[in-house]
């Protein structure tokens, strides 16, 4: 119960009204599966995953002056928004490092469009070398996993784990949300949620 | 199937044709059609079969016609009675008659004026409903009205929800801002004329949780209603209120506990 809010907590806490929580669920920026029922004393009552919601509905205050309900909606939505973006406008607008798209290059050949889903795996490719976290073998295997898989984690929660243990790294990748246990030497150096990642590519691009 | 030359259908009597790309269709009679169907206008004045999907600009039936997959149409309107086994898309969609869609419904905007009943899910920017509707799923709108009987299995999520009840009326949630709930008042003999027939119920409407912005009910039956404004009028039996500014309370209303936030 510790990491759900219930719907009267999340209404104080984030400062908005029954109107707006719905309004933002039929405009589908609050998933549907957000929506936890459970049976409470006072009756049937709601509750959210408390970080997930806190943070969607901080977003949404946010830009919501600036662009329409149906503009947010797209954002959220783990479907892209466009379709390509050339490797020339890339770096132009800071939307990738240059060392980032230089191994991209390496690794598939020079590329000149790029669509949705390469742009996805490049921005998570820049994301880790930028942490200083991952070196550029470790990239090269994070390029394979995402290629390989990027139909299987299309539209779905999918959620990127980067693992190392005595030096012997490796990456997991999850469709559904999962909850990993690991042994006590075992480090989680990087836990991305793609639906995350997608709405900052997003954000970044627009 | 070549696009450029477009031809029409015109089925009097009975006949069988078969799918693919059409200026129009006609159907005086009876038809059936094999496949899949594309468009530009849809008009049933007997009765039409298609074993597969529609997608046409406008459609009108005046008959019956029965549809096995789905239905895609820019305007419709149906007269006669209409069963889809799949989901209806429609950016505006009048029935008239009754129509029975196994699937979702989806458009802008929506109106029933006799009977409908959908399984699925039913989304819109306005649905104005004076008759009888039946959803299995949700029902989502911008603005929902209602002028009748209605039994949303789902949660009911609308800007605006007016509501003027006729016999029993129940949906499990309803969510929005600003939420009307009122007896239907009819001065003309309709009413009574209706409740010669289907005999003497109360208009009632019955829900587990109503939550929005401004609330005022009547004759509501609910587990819990919570809200900024709550109006509570007469005939209400609520287990459970908690608001936020203001509670009014008529003295005809039977109300559990109340809590203000």
């Amino acid at each position: 119960m510790d990491n759900l809010i219930s719907k009267k907590d999340l209404l104080e806490s984030a400062n908005i009204s029954y109107g707006q929580l719905y309004r933002w669920k039929r405009k589908n920026l609050i998933p549907e599966n957000w929506f936890i029922r459970k049976s409470t004393f006072t009756g049937q009552e709601t509750f959210f995953p408390k970080e997930d919601i806190l943070q969607r509905i901080e977003k949404i205050k946010n830009l919501k002056d600036d662009l329409s309900l149906d503009e947010l909606a797209d954002m959220f939505s783990p479907s892209p928004t466009i379709t390509s973006l050339s490797a020339e406008e890339l770096t132009k607008r800071n939307i990738v490092s240059y060392t980032a798209l230089e191994m991209w290059n390496i690794h598939n050949g020079s590329t000149s469009t790029f669509s949705f889903d390469q742009l996805l795996t490049l921005y998570l490719l820049d994301t880790l070398l930028q942490t200083g976290e991952m070196n550029r073998s470790e990239g090269i295997e994070l390029l394979h996993i995402l290629q390989q898989h990027s139909n299987e984690i299309k539209g779905k929660e999918s959620e990127l784990f980067f693992i190392r243990k005595m030096g012997v790294s490796f990456f997991i990748l999850t469709p559904e949300p999962a909850k990993l246990f690991v042994e006590s030497q075992t480090k989680i150096i990087a836990h991305y949620k793609l639906n995350q990642c997608i709405e900052e590519l997003k954000l970044k691009i627009s | 199937m070549e696009k450029t030359k477009q031809r029409n259908i015109s089925i009097s009597g009975s006949g069988t044709a078969a799918g693919g790309e059409y200026d129009q269709v006609k159907v005086n009679g009876s038809a059936h059609i094999n496949s899949d169907i594309q468009c530009e206008v849809f008009k049933c004045n007997g009765s039409a079969h298609i074993e597969g999907n529609i997608k046409t600009g406008t459609a009108k039936v005046n008959g019956s016609s029965h549809i096995e997959g789905n239905m895609e149409a820019e305007e419709m309107t149906i007269n006669g009675s209409t069963d889809i086994d799949g989901s209806l898309t429609c950016s505006e969609v009048k029935i008239q008659g009754s129509s029975n869609i196994k699937g979702d419904l989806k458009g802008k905007e929506i109106i029933v004026r006799g009977s409908a009943s959908i399984k699925g899910n039913v989304s819109g920017d306005e649905v104005d409903v004076k008759g009888q509707v039946k959803v299995g799923g949700d029902c989502e709108a911008e603005s929902f009205y209602a002028r009748g009987n209605f039994k949303i299995n789902g949660l009911l999520n609308a800007g605006n929800i007016d509501i003027e009840l006729l016999r029993l009326c129940e949906a499990k949630e309803i969510g929005g801002e600003n939420i009307t709930v009122k007896r239907n008042i009819d001065s003309s003999g309709f009413k009574k004329f209706i409740k010669f027939f289907i005999g003497q119920q109360t208009d009632q409407l019955t829900a587990e949780v109503i939550e929005g912005d401004h609330v005022s009910l009547e004759y509501t039956h609910a587990k819990v209603v919570r809200g900024n404004t709550i109006e509570i009028g007469p005939g209400c039996v609520i287990d459970r209120i908690e608001f936020k500014q203001s509670l009014e309370l008529d003295e005809n209303a039977k109300v559990g506990a109340q809590e203000k936030i």
